[in-house]
């Protein structure tokens, strides 16, 4: 498979972005229960350990032949399997803030600038591997009208995320 | 409080960072192996923080509910998917949308748990999410 540069998103695709956000409420919901019982650290790793056997489960069962086409990208290099040393900081630093003045509302605020400051960085420089996209202007106003719109919800106090 | 300001916005490119990086190993193996990794690796990466920092299982860790540990199966399907949409939407478009959906839905499902919310603030909020979703189709 390879990654067409096509200029327009495919409907399907944004759909399925969309629908993983509500996986990742769920997600967050269930991870802040465990946090309630024990802390967010041991939030944050048994969820990796049930999500390593849960994953072990599902390659097994959707476990293909098709061994050794590797397409046009050729071997992943080493660093591409420490993906989950970025997302164990997260939690670690999320932990922190959460307890700091800046609470839940400030740290998903902030952690939210962070992650689009990342991304229209990624996608200018293709940083990672990863093609390089171009925002078109429409892209630039969407990203204002969602950060707009995420802002209000925090403040609102939706507790759920 | 300024490093707090700093870790906070350090988590959320660290949040970009770890889906370009699955996002790359899933173009030389598959979405679900991305997954596998990046929970494996985070696994033994937070079992050496917490034997180094302590307090990995506090006392009554084991008493949440059951349901609760399904946030770990539903995060491999997360990192999946992200790793499987990000080379084909883009990064901004990725973060975007997953974000947007991860706020409505928060939004519906403490309308479910009668939590409290500004009503107003996050009906608006919603209204302005979907604008821009919508505004991502347009040429």
């Amino acid at each position: 498979m390879t990654a067409p540069a096509i200029h327009r998103p495919n409907p399907l695709h944004l759909l399925a972005a969309f629908g993983t956000g509500g996986l990742l409420t769920l997600m967050v919901h269930f991870n802040g229960e465990l946090g309630l019982h024990g802390n967010a650290l041991f939030a944050s790793w048994s969820a990796h350990g049930t999500g390593t056997v849960a994953a072990i489960v599902l390659l097994g069962l959707l476990h293909r032949r098709s061994r050794g086409d590797r397409g046009p990208y050729g071997r992943a290099p080493l660093w591409a399997y420490l993906g989950g040393i970025s997302g164990a900081v997260t939690v670690m630093l999320t932990a922190i803030t959460v307890n700091s003045p800046l609470a839940l509302s400030g740290t998903l605020a902030l952690g939210l600038a962070g992650q689009v400051v990342f991304s229209l960085a990624a996608d200018r420089w293709g940083l990672f591997g990863l093609p390089v996209r171009r925002p078109r202007m429409n892209d630039l106003a969407a990203l204002g009208l969602i950060l707009a719109g995420s802002t209000l919800i925090i403040l609102s106090g939706a507790g759920a995320i | 409080m300024t490093l707090s300001i700093l870790f906070a916005a350090l988590a959320g490119v660290l949040v970009g960072v770890s889906r370009q990086i699955n996002g790359r190993l899933s173009l030389s193996t598959s979405p679900l192996i991305a997954s596998f990794w990046n929970h494996l690796v985070g696994f033994v990466a937070l079992t050496a923080a917490g034997l180094v920092a302590g307090g990995l299982i506090p006392p009554g860790a084991f008493e949440a509910p059951w349901l609760a540990y399904f946030g770990g199966p539903i995060g491999v399907v997360f990192v999946a998917a992200g790793s499987w949409l990000i080379p084909r939407i883009g990064a901004v478009n990725t973060a975007l949308l997953v974000i947007g959906g991860q706020m409505v839905s928060g939004v519906i499902l403490d309308l479910f748990r009668s939590a409290s919310q500004t009503l107003w603030a996050s009906s608006l909020g919603v209204i302005l999410i979907l604008a821009g979703v919508v505004l991502t189709r347009r040429r």
